[in-house]
């Protein structure tokens, strides 16, 4: 078994692209997926989202647009954690689109 | 902190406390009760909503006893929010804050629970735990589930960059469980630290995650689950499965309550005739009998709607669903100022306030919540369907399709008149925008029915507890009211009509004097003094009386209307039930004209009639005020309701 090693810095593919300027979470289209950019100032609500596992960087597919739209946090989980927003929180997400 | 008890023959007791921590919806509380099963109680924080489940297990490890309190703190994402169930964690793991019923002090060791399907964010909650410094294990949960995906975790790898014990386990299955026992029993300070801040713990919990487990980045598109979502939440498909589940639930529950209710009254009853029957007769009979039995009786007969209310609700939200429903509601609810996480508790008041009130801890934005208190009594309950069952048949008598539609029209203007006063309550003195919703909606499972079990026993169990005593307590009053100051035969006016029938047989002239007891006793008293106030609503002394007793619980209104017009409390017989349709005012006119019983109509769907939801109220809001305010606001709106349908009817009947 290999030690742990702290300095190991895995490279997402996506980290080498050029960025597109973010667009608000409910700009994507179903099935579409991007990463989440570095968020806005600092609210109670953005910082609940950011526990739940909306935090900068992470990737993030939308499966159901509308009110609620429902998102999976895909790369970042494994694949089971989905998030249903509210149109009202889910504008406030900025997202970087992939490819 | 931990400690060996100081006689020799305890010196190898270990008793310590165990704090279970871990993000909601990660099965943490079916591992909790898998291991604690039914030794599990329930206690509220002291000054808060939140709750936790306490238990003590024994177990021998190497010819140690260890004695462990394990405390299953509420979900939280992280330890460091501004949250109610946040707060509370940090308090318990400062050593400030613990349940009811424990000592204040910091646990001896730390239980994580992370869910295996979702690492990374789990991590952060780990990373949060092992800054505290404590002896801690973590539990892998629904590593079954993981596997299933195709992901899999190295425990040995994951322990090692957490410097603590880890153990894959399954609550579902129980793989684990054992394991995870005696990696408790041997917790240690992790050996490793994490970073403290935010983006630290961020950039370390990628690190741990993508060391620790074979990382899935192109998830496999979940399509099941993608098409169950979009149905659940359509706009149009949604509200129609959202429709036929609540009446499916609903049916069940008045189905199947039916019977063990149907149950619990008969053996209430013969045990009240029992006692009547070898006791002599007297105060303390009749204290038992009307008093102590009748009471008991009148509240464990709520209690099969209740554990059949909890149950389903368990089952229905382990499968996943309700987190879609309260979607699908939130937007039927928001223009009113409640959020959807209003709905499962509105729902539950139909059945009952005090559960629907106790539901609303699920609430997490603090006006929101009390939104939802305030109103939950507007919801019709089925201790108003005897009320209603009466009144629809006095005014329509014979033709089922209308009481149908009456019945229903009570149902609808409850829930109207709850949601109008919370738009008021949001525009006023709960000003700001409901909260809107960020939910995690949890994979869609196959319930587990023992968890489920547990729940409804723990809910039982409060509900015979709180409501329970105050109940019986309420009953006595009652009793005490109703019986004293006692009348005699010689009291009975004598009147010529009334000797003849007497001689033939003695019923008229018991049923006479109970009419006189009624109007004699302190609470008849009370209801002529009162009646001038309920004279613009068209009630009489003996109506007032009903709707007086009804304050304390709005169940015994026929019961009591039975016992002043004919002596006796079985109003289940046909005749009973007529000679209340046909009661006579004191002055000879019948009571229920159309007028009245529409006016008592609205009056019941309207108004706070039931003590015990007061209480609760106040417990659950923290302040005596918002029940007061719930009290008074329903009181009026009852009232003008009545007065307004009444001198209407009236006009227009001439």
């Amino acid at each position: 078994m290999t030690a742990f090693d702290p300095s190991f810095r895995p490279e997402t593919p996506d980290s080498q692209q050029p960025e597109t300027a973010p667009v608000p979470l409910t700009q994507l289209t179903r099935g579409q997926r991007g990463r989440i950019s570095v968020s806005g100032p600092e609210t109670e609500d953005s910082s609940v989202l950011r526990a739940m596992g909306l935090r900068p960087d992470a990737s993030i597919q939308m499966c159901r647009l509308g009110e609620p739209c429902i998102v999976a946090l895909s790369g970042a989980c494994g694949g089971g954690c989905r998030i249903g927003l509210a149109r009202d929180i889910a504008s406030r997400v900025m997202v970087h689109l992939d490819d | 902190m931990s400690s060996a008890a100081p006689s020799p023959a305890d010196a190898l007791v270990t008793r310590r406390t165990v704090a279970v921590l871990g993000n909601p919806n990660v099965g943490k509380t079916t591992l909790f009760n898998r291991i604690a099963g039914i030794r599990a109680k329930t206690a509220n924080f002291p000054g808060t909503t939140q709750e936790a489940r306490v238990a003590n297990i024994v177990r021998s490890n190497d010819g140690r006893r260890i004695e462990s309190t394990l405390i299953d703190l509420p979900g939280v994402y992280s330890l460091n929010l501004d949250l109610s169930e946040s707060r509370v964690c940090r308090g318990v793991l400062d050593g400030t804050a613990a349940p009811v019923g424990e000592a204040t002090h910091i646990p001896d060791a730390l239980l994580v629970v992370i869910d295996a399907t979702n690492l990374m964010r789990n991590l952060t909650i780990v990373a949060e735990s092992m800054d505290r410094r404590l002896p801690m294990v973590v539990a892998v949960n629904m590593i079954d589930t993981a596997r299933r995906r195709g992901l899999d975790i190295d425990a040995a790898r994951l322990a090692e960059c957490l410097g603590c014990p880890v153990v894959l386990t399954s609550a579902r299955t129980g793989e684990g469980i054992d394991a995870l026992l005696d990696a408790v029993d041997q917790a240690r300070i992790p050996s490793r630290s994490a970073p403290s801040d935010r983006d630290g713990i961020e950039r370390w919990s990628q690190d741990v995650y993508l060391n620790a487990s074979a990382p899935l980045e192109a998830a496999e598109y979940d399509t099941i689950t993608d098409r169950l979502d979009r149905a659940f939440t359509h706009p149009i498909l949604g509200v129609c499965s959202f429709a036929a589940v609540m009446t499916g639930l609903f049916w069940v529950i008045f189905k199947l309550a039916a019977y063990p209710m149907d149950w619990i009254d008969l053996w209430f009853g013969n045990l009240g005739a029992w006692v009547a029957g070898v006791m002599p007769a007297g105060d303390i009979r009749d204290l038992l009998v009307d008093g102590v039995i009748a009471g008991i009786g009148g509240t464990v007969i709520f209690l099969p709607q209740i554990c059949l209310l909890f149950f389903l609700l368990a089952l229905l939200e382990a499968t996943g669903y309700l987190a879609r429903a309260a979607f699908v509601i939130d937007r039927v609810l928001r223009p009113f100022g409640l959020s959807g996480h209003a709905f499962v508790p509105l729902l539950s008041s139909h059945a009952c306030a005090i559960p629907g009130i106790m539901a609303t801890r699920a609430i997490p934005d603090r006006r929101d919540r009390l939104a939802a208190i305030l109103i939950a009594p507007f919801m019709s309950c089925t201790a108003r369907i005897p009320v209603y069952v009466l009144l629809t048949t006095i005014l329509f008598p014979g033709r089922p399709s209308m009481q149908a539609l009456a019945f229903t029209s009570c149902y609808v203007l409850g829930a109207a008149a709850g949601l109008l006063s919370s738009l008021l309550a949001r525009r006023t003195i709960l000003k700001g925008k409901s909260r809107p919703m960020a939910l995690e909606l949890p994979s869609y499972r196959v319930p587990d029915l023992k968890s489920a079990l547990l729940i409804t026993y723990d809910r039982g169990m409060v509900f015979l507890k709180r409501a329970g005593t105050l109940i019986v307590a309420i009953s006595i009053v009652l009793w005490w009211l109703g019986a004293y100051p006692k009348v005699s035969p010689t009291d009975l006016p004598t009147q010529p009509a009334m000797a003849e029938t007497a001689e033939i047989s003695h019923e008229p002239d018991d049923s006479a004097l109970a009419r006189l007891q009624s109007r004699e006793s302190f609470l008849g008293r009370i209801g002529t003094a009162v009646q001038p106030v309920f004279e613009p609503l068209g009630y009489d002394r003996q109506l007032t009386i009903g709707v007086l007793a009804s304050f304390a619980a709005r169940e015994v209104f026929v019961a009591t209307m039975a016992v002043q017009v004919a002596g006796t409390e079985d109003f289940e017989d046909e005749t009973v039930l007529e000679s209340i349709e046909n009661a006579k005012r004191d002055n000879g006119e019948p009571i229920f004209t159309t007028a009245t019983s529409w006016s008592l109509l609205v009056f019941y769907v309207l108004a706070s009639l039931c003590l015990p939801t007061t209480v609760v109220t106040a417990k659950e809001s923290g302040a005596w005020k918002w029940a007061a305010l719930q009290l008074g606001w329903m009181s009026v709106v009852a009232y003008t309701g009545a007065i307004v349908v009444y001198q209407v009817m009236s006009a227009v009947g001439g």
